[in-house]
C-alpha cells in the first residue's frame, strides 16, 4: 500500500546487504496501483453527486410545468377578503370513493399550491385527521357523537354525493333479449352477502329476473377491508330494506365479523379488480369505479322503494338528493343520522351517500405550525371544491351537493378561525372548471 | 446388458441428475415469467413518448387520463434512495469500522451482532416504528420524504454496517500492522489504507443496500404515503416506483394496469444493469487489488 | 493497538523522530464509536417506539394477547392468533415447495452442471433475489393467481380434497397462493446458501468418494451434505427468516381475511400484511395499539429466527457470512 509512497523511500535506517529498495522511483507496479485507487473514488463521488443534483434539479425545474405558473388569485366582486389566499402545499386522505374526484381537483385547482390525496380508505382519513398529519381527511361515513367527542374541534363538511352500486362477475349468465343486467333488491342483497343465499341460482334472485338464466354456480361476496366508508353506506341500505340483516349485523364502516362467506379487497378499486378477475363473485362499489371496470363487470339495477329497478346514475342520484329532505345538523353536530337512501321519488337511486371533509375550525390552535397562508390556503380550497369544484362531479358520475347542503358548509367554512380571527374567503376565481 | 447392482446405481445417480436440472428450470422459470410478462403487457407503453416524464393517470378522470407516465415516481425513487444512501453509507462504514478495528472492545461486538440481527428485520417494522415516532414528535412531516429516507435507511443501515465488517475483515492483519509500523496514526492507517483495501467489498454492500432501497415498498406506506406530482419539497408526500407499482397492480383501471407493467419493466431493467454493473466494477476493483 | 513512536536508531545521523500526538486517534475512535452506537440505538429505539405506541393494547388484553383468535375492530377485541396462524401457514408452505427446490438447484449447479454454466446460473439466481417483493406480488396477481383459481386449486380440490386440506371455494386468492409466491421468493436465498457451504467441502472429500467407486449422486450424498448440513439448514432458516416478514407480494394474494385459516383455500391474513393493509385504515386508536403490538410479535419471532441461521451458517462457514448477494 503506498499511500505514504514517500515515507517508504527513507526509512530510519537501511540494513547492509538489502537490495537498494529506496531508490529514488518506486517500482512501476506500486505506482499503477496508486492511479487506479485515486480514479475510482473520484468516479464514485461523481456520480453520487451526480445522482443527488439530478434528482432534485430535475424535479425542481423541468416537472413543473403545469403549475409553476400562478393562476390568478384576485378576489372578486362582493367579497369580503383582503388578501389572496396563500398558496402553499396540502394533504388530504381517506375515502376512496371520492378519490376520483378528489384526484380531479387536485389537478384543477389552480393557485400555485398543490394538493396531495392519499386514498387508503375512509377511516385512514379519520385516523389521519386525529393523528394532525394531513390537513383534511375524507370519509364516507360520518362521525358519531362520541366519536365527535373525541376529536375536539372537528368540524364535518359534506362535499360529494355518490351512489353505491352493486357489481358482478358471473360467465354463466344468460340473457333474454333485451336484458342486460341484474336486478336486486336490499333484502335479497342483504341474504346473498351474508350467505343465507348460496348459489346463483335461488328462486328469490329468479324471481326478480324472470327469463335470465343462472349457473348453479356458489355465489362468492366480495366486501372491503378496515374501516370503509362504502361499506357503511352499503350496510346501511342493507339495514334499512332488510329486517334480517338489521337484527344481525346493522350498519358500520366494518364488514360485519361474524359473517363467514366471501372474501375481501382493500379499496374501491381493489374491489372492482377482484371482482372483475375472479368469476361468479357479487360486490359493492362507487358508480365511477363500476363504470370504469371491465366490460364483463355487470352493474346491478336496485328497487327502490317506488318498486322501480334502478340503474345508477348521475340523474337519478340528483333527483333523490332532492327528494329527500333530512333534517341537516351544522357542521359542528354529528352527521350520523342524515341519510339519503330510499329516495321517494319512481326514478331516485336508493343507495346514495356523502362524503365528508373532516378538518378543524380553529386552525391556529390545532395546526400548531400553521401560518395565515395555510389556513387561508385550506379554507379557499375547501370553498372552491363545494363551488366550483362541484362542476366536475357529473363527468364523473358524483351529484352536486344542494344548496341546503352548501349554505350549512358556508357556514361551517365562516366559522373557521385563525389566532382568534376569523379568515377571508375569496370569491373563488382560482381554479378551472371543465371545458 | 445385466441390470446389476452397478448399473441400477448408476441409472439413480442419472436420474437424480435430472431431477435436479429439473430443479433448475423450475427455480429459473419465474424469473422468465416476470420478464416475459413485464415486456408483453408493459413493453408498449414504456416506449412511448414521455412515459419516463409524464405524470401517471389518476383514476381515469377526465384531464388526467391523457397523460401516461412515471415521471414522478423515477424522480422520487432517486431523491428517497439518494437521501437514504447518504444517511445510511457514512453511518454503516463507520460502525463497520469501529465495530472491526476495535473489536475488543464488547461494545463493538454489539454492535456486530445488533446490526447483523436487524438485517433480518421485516422491512415494514421499519417504516412503521417511524410512522409511530413522527406521529408523537412532529405530525406535519410523517408524510414526507424526509420519513420515507429514514425508513429506507433504517433497512439499509444493518446490510451496509455487516458488508463492510465483513469486507474489512478480510483485510489481512499484516497490512494493518505494516501501516503501523511506518509510524501511521491508527485513524489515518483504518480511513486510508485498511478501508481502501476492503473498497470493493465495502462498494458491494453498499450498492447492494440501495438497489434493495430501490425496491422497497412497505416502508413506504406510511412514511413517503407516494403521490401523483413532481417532487413537492421534503416534508412532502413523494412518489416512488415501488409505490406505484402497488397502488395501480390493484387497481380495475386497465392503463393503470399497462402504467404498473411498464414501470415494473423499467425497474427490473434498471436492477438489472445495476447488478451487472456491480459486479464488473467490483471485478475491476478486485483486480486492482488482489494480493496486496 | 496503538502507534507507537519509533525508537530511535543508533545511528548519529538518523531523524530525531516527532512525537506523535494521540487526539487525532482519540477523536477518531469517538466519533466512530458514537456513530456505532447509533446503530444500537437504532434497534433500541424500533423496540422502545412500537412499545410505547402499542401500550394501550397491552394495559386490555395484556398476556391473552398471544392466543386471542377474535380481531374485531367493532367491538374491540383483538388477538394476533390469526395472523400468527396465517404467518406460518403461508411460511411452511414456501419452507415446503422452496427447500427441494432449492437444494436440488444447489446439487445440480455444484456437482452436474459444467464449469462454465456456474457463472450464468449463479448470476440467474441472485437477480431472482433482487426482484423486489412488489413485483412478485404483480407477477402473482396477473400470472399465478388465475393459474390457481382456473387449475390447481379444482385439481386439488378434485383428487386432494378427501384430506380436508383443500376445503372451501376456489378464489386463488388465499394461504395456498401466498405460500407458493413466499416460495419463488426464498428460492434463491436457501440457494445461494447451499451452494456456498457445498462449494466449501473441501474436494478432497469428494475425490475420496468418487475414487472408491461412487456414483456421483451417492458421492454428493456421502461425501458432501453431511458436511454441509448445518450450512444448509442455517440457510433454510434465513429463507424463512425472509418468508416471515415479506409483505407486499403476500399481501397482494391472500386474500386478507382477519381469520384464523381453516384450509390451504381459505384467504387469511399474516401479520406483516395485516400491518400494510390496516395501519392507516383503522377505526380506533386501540387497533392501531394492537396493530403495532403483533409488529412486536413479528419482530420478535423473526429476530429469533434470524439469530439461529446466523449461527449456523457462521459455524459452518468458519465466521465468515455467506451468500452476502441473497440478503
Amino acid at each position: 500500500m503506498s499511500s505514504s509512497g514517500s515515507n517508504m523511500s527513507t526509512p530510519a535506517s537501511t540494513p547492509p546487504g538489502t537490495p537498494s529498495a529506496s531508490s529514488a522511483t518506486p517500482p512501476p507496479t506500486i505506482q499503477r496501483k496508486r492511479r487506479g485507487m485515486g480514479v475510482w473514488i473520484a468516479v464514485a463521488v461523481v456520480i453520487v453527486v451526480i445522482v443527488i443534483v439530478v434528482g432534485l434539479g430535475v424535479g425542481l425545474g423541468w416537472f413543473k410545468t403545469s403549475s409553476s405558473s400562478k393562476a390568478s388569485t384576485a378576489c372578486g366582486p362582493g367579497s369580503t377578503a383582503t388578501s389572496a389566499p396563500g398558496a402553499t402545499d396540502f394533504k388530504g386522505e381517506g375515502s376512496t370513493l371520492v378519490a376520483p374526484l378528489m384526484d380531479q381537483w387536485a389537478t384543477s385547482y389552480g393557485n400555485g399550491a398543490q394538493l396531495t390525496y392519499d386514498p387508503a380508505g375512509s377511516s385512514s382519513g379519520v385516523t389521519a385527521i386525529t393523528d394532525k398529519v394531513v390537513d383534511f381527511g375524507a370519509s364516507d361515513y360520518p362521525l358519531t357523537t362520541t366519536q365527535l367527542n373525541a376529536i375536539p374541534g372537528v368540524v364535518t363538511i359534506p362535499e360529494s354525493v355518490g351512489a353505491v352500486v352493486p357489481i358482478y362477475y358471473v360467465p354463466g349468465i344468460v340473457y333474454p333479449t333485451g336484458v342486460s343486467s341484474l336486478n336486486f333488491n336490499g333484502s335479497v342483497l342483504a341474504q346473498m352477502f351474508d350467505g343465507t343465499i348460496t348459489n346463483w341460482n335461488n328462486p328469490a334472485l329468479q324471481a326478480l329476473n324472470p327469463g335470465v338464466s343462472f349457473p348453479t354456480a356458489t355465489i362468492l361476496p366480495v366486501h372491503r377491508t378496515g374501516g370503509s366508508g362504502t361499506t357503511f353506506i352499503f350496510t346501511s341500505f342493507l339495514t334499512a330494506d332488510s329486517s334480517a340483516w338489521a337484527s344481525s349485523y346493522g350498519k358500520s364502516p366494518v364488514w360485519p365479523t361474524t359473517i363467514t362467506v366471501g372474501t375481501s379487497a382493500s379499496g374501491n378499486g381493489g374491489e372492482a379488480d377482484t371482482v372483475g378477475t375472479t368469476p361468479d363473485t357479487l360486490g359493492y362499489v362507487d358508480l365511477n369505479y363500476a363504470l370504469n371496470s371491465a366490460s364483463s363487470v355487470g352493474i346491478g339495477n336496485v328497487q327502490n322503494p317506488s318498486l322501480a329497478f334502478i340503474r345508477a346514475s348521475v340523474v337519478d342520484t340528483v333527483s333523490a338528493l332532492h327528494d329527500l329532505s333530512p333534517t341537516l345538523p351544522t357542521g359542528t353536530q354529528t352527521w350520523y343520522n342524515v341519510s339519503y337512501l330510499n329516495a321517494p321519488g319512481k326514478t331516485d337511486y336508493p343507495i346514495v351517500g356523502l362524503t365528508y371533509i373532516l378538518t378543524y375550525s380553529d386552525l391556529s390552535s390545532a395546526f400548531s405550525s400553521y401560518s395565515l397562508a395555510n389556513a387561508e390556503n385550506l379554507v379557499d380550497f375547501i370553498h372552491w371544491a363545494i363551488t366550483v369544484g362541484q362542476s366536475w362531479s357529473a363527468p364523473l358520475y358524483y351529484a352536486p351537493i344542494s344548496s341546503g347542503l352548501l349554505s350549512i358548509d358556508n357556514a361551517t367554512l365562516n366559522s373557521f378561525t385563525f389566532s382568534g380571527a376569523s379568515i377571508p374567503v375569496c370569491v373563488p376565481t382560482s381554479g378551472s372548471a371543465p371545458a | 446388458m445385466k441390470f446389476d447392482h452397478h448399473a441400477r446405481r448408476k441409472l439413480f445417480s442419472h436420474a437424480i441428475a435430472v431431477v435436479t436440472g429439473l430443479c433448475v428450470i423450475a427455480v429459473l422459470y419465474p424469473l422468465f415469467s416476470i420478464i416475459y410478462t413485464a415486456v408483453i403487457k408493459g413493453g408498449a407503453v414504456l416506449f412511448q413518448a414521455g412515459f419516463l416524464t409524464d405524470v401517471p393517470p389518476n383514476a381515469c378522470s377526465i384531464v388526467a387520463c391523457k397523460t401516461v407516465g412515471i415521471g414522478p415516481d423515477i424522480e422520487g425513487t432517486f431523491i428517497l434512495v439518494g437521501l437514504a444512501a447518504c444517511i445510511a453509507i457514512p453511518v454503516g462504514v463507520l460502525a463497520a469500522i469501529f465495530a472491526t478495528e476495535y473489536r475488543t472492545r464488547g461494545f463493538g461486538r454489539a454492535i456486530s451482532f445488533t446490526a447483523d440481527v436487524l438485517t433480518g428485520a421485516p422491512s415494514i417494522i421499519m417504516g412503521a416504528f417511524i410512522f409511530g415516532y413522527f406521529v408523537l414528535y412532529d405530525p406535519t412531516i410523517v408524510y414526507s420524504a424526509i420519513t420515507g429516507a429514514l425508513a429506507l435507511s433504517a433497512i439499509m443501515i444493518p446490510i451496509i454496517t455487516r458488508t463492510a465488517e465483513e469486507a474489512l475483515r478480510t483485510v489481512p492483519e499484516a497490512t494493518r500492522e505494516a501501516a503501523l509500523a511506518l509510524g501511521i496514526s491508527k485513524w489515518k492507517a483504518t480511513l486510508r489504507i485498511t478501508l481502501i483495501t476492503a473498497l470493493p467489498g465495502v462498494a458491494t454492500g453498499a450498492l447492494l443496500a440501495v438497489m434493495r432501497a430501490a425496491g422497497e415498498a412497505a416502508p413506504l406506506l406510511f412514511t413517503a404515503l407516494g403521490s401523483n406530482l413532481p417532487f413537492q419539497g421534503f416534508n412532502q408526500p413523494t412518489a416512488a416506483l415501488p409505490l406505484l407499482i402497488y397502488n395501480f397492480a390493484l387497481s380495475p383501471y386497465s392503463n393503470q394496469e399497462k402504467v404498473a407493467w411498464g414501470a415494473t419493466l423499467f425497474l427490473l431493467v434498471a436492477i438489472l444493469i445495476a447488478n451487472v454493473a456491480t459486479r464488473y466494477m467490483i471485478h475491476r476493483l478486485s483486480r486492482r487489488y488482489a494480493g496486496m | 493497538m496503538e502507534s507507537t513512536t519509533p525508537s530511535p536508531p543508533s545511528s548519529p545521523e538518523a531523524p530525531k523522530p516527532r512525537p506523535v500526538s494521540r487526539w487525532p486517534d482519540r477523536i477518531f475512535v469517538g466519533f466512530v464509536g458514537i456513530v456505532g452506537a447509533g446503530v444500537l440505538a437504532l434497534a433500541l429505539a424500533i423496540v422502545a417506539i412500537l412499545v410505547y405506541s402499542a401500550r394501550s393494547s397491552f394495559n386490555r388484553f395484556g398476556l391473552a394477547f398471544l392466543w386471542g383468535s377474535t380481531w374485531n375492530p367493532q367491538t374491540e377485541v383483538f388477538g394476533v392468533l390469526p395472523f400468527v396462524a396465517g404467518t406460518l401457514i403461508t411460511s411452511a408452505i414456501a419452507l415446503l415447495v422452496a427447500v427441494p427446490l432449492a437444494l436440488g438447484s444447489a446439487i445440480f449447479i455444484t456437482t452436474q452442471a459444467p464449469r462454465f454454466l456456474r457463472g450464468p446460473v449463479g448470476t440467474a439466481i441472485e437477480l431472482l433475489a433482487a426482484v423486489p417483493s412488489v413485483i412478485y406480488g404483480l407477477w402473482g396477481i396477473y400470472v399465478i393467481h388465475p393459474l390457481m383459481e382456473s387449475t390447481v386449486e379444482p385439481w386439488l380440490k378434485q383428487y386432494l380434497g378427501w384430506t380436508g386440506l383443500f376445503s372451501g371455494p376456489a378464489i386463488g386468492l388465499d394461504v395456498l397462493t401466498a405460500g407458493l409466491i413466499l416460495a419463488v421468493m426464498i428460492v434463491p436465498t436457501i440457494c445461494a446458501v447451499s451452494r456456498d457451504t457445498l462449494l466449501a467441502v473441501p474436494e478432497s472429500q469428494r475425490e475420496a468418494a468418487l475414487s472408491l467407486g461412487a456414483t456421483s449422486w451417492e458421492t454428493t450424498r456421502v461425501s458432501m451434505l453431511p458436511y454441509a448440513r448445518s450450512g444448509i439448514v442455517g440457510g433454510v432458516i434465513l429463507g424463512l427468516g425472509r418468508a416471515l416478514g415479506e409483505t407486499m407480494a403476500v399481501t397482494m394474494v391472500i386474500g386478507n381475511i382477519d381469520k384464523v385459516p381453516t384450509s390451504l383455500l381459505s384467504p387469511g391474513q399474516t401479520i406483516a400484511s395485516l400491518i400494510a393493509n390496516e395501519l392507516l385504515s383503522s377505526i380506533s386508536s386501540l387497533q392501531v395499539a394492537a396493530i403495532l403490538e403483533c409488529g412486536l410479535v413479528l419482530l420478535a419471532i423473526s429476530l429469533l429466527v434470524n439469530v439461529a441461521a446466523r449461527v449456523l451458517v457462521w459455524r459452518v462457514s468458519g465466521g465468515r457470512v455467506v451468500g452476502v448477494g441473497v440478503l
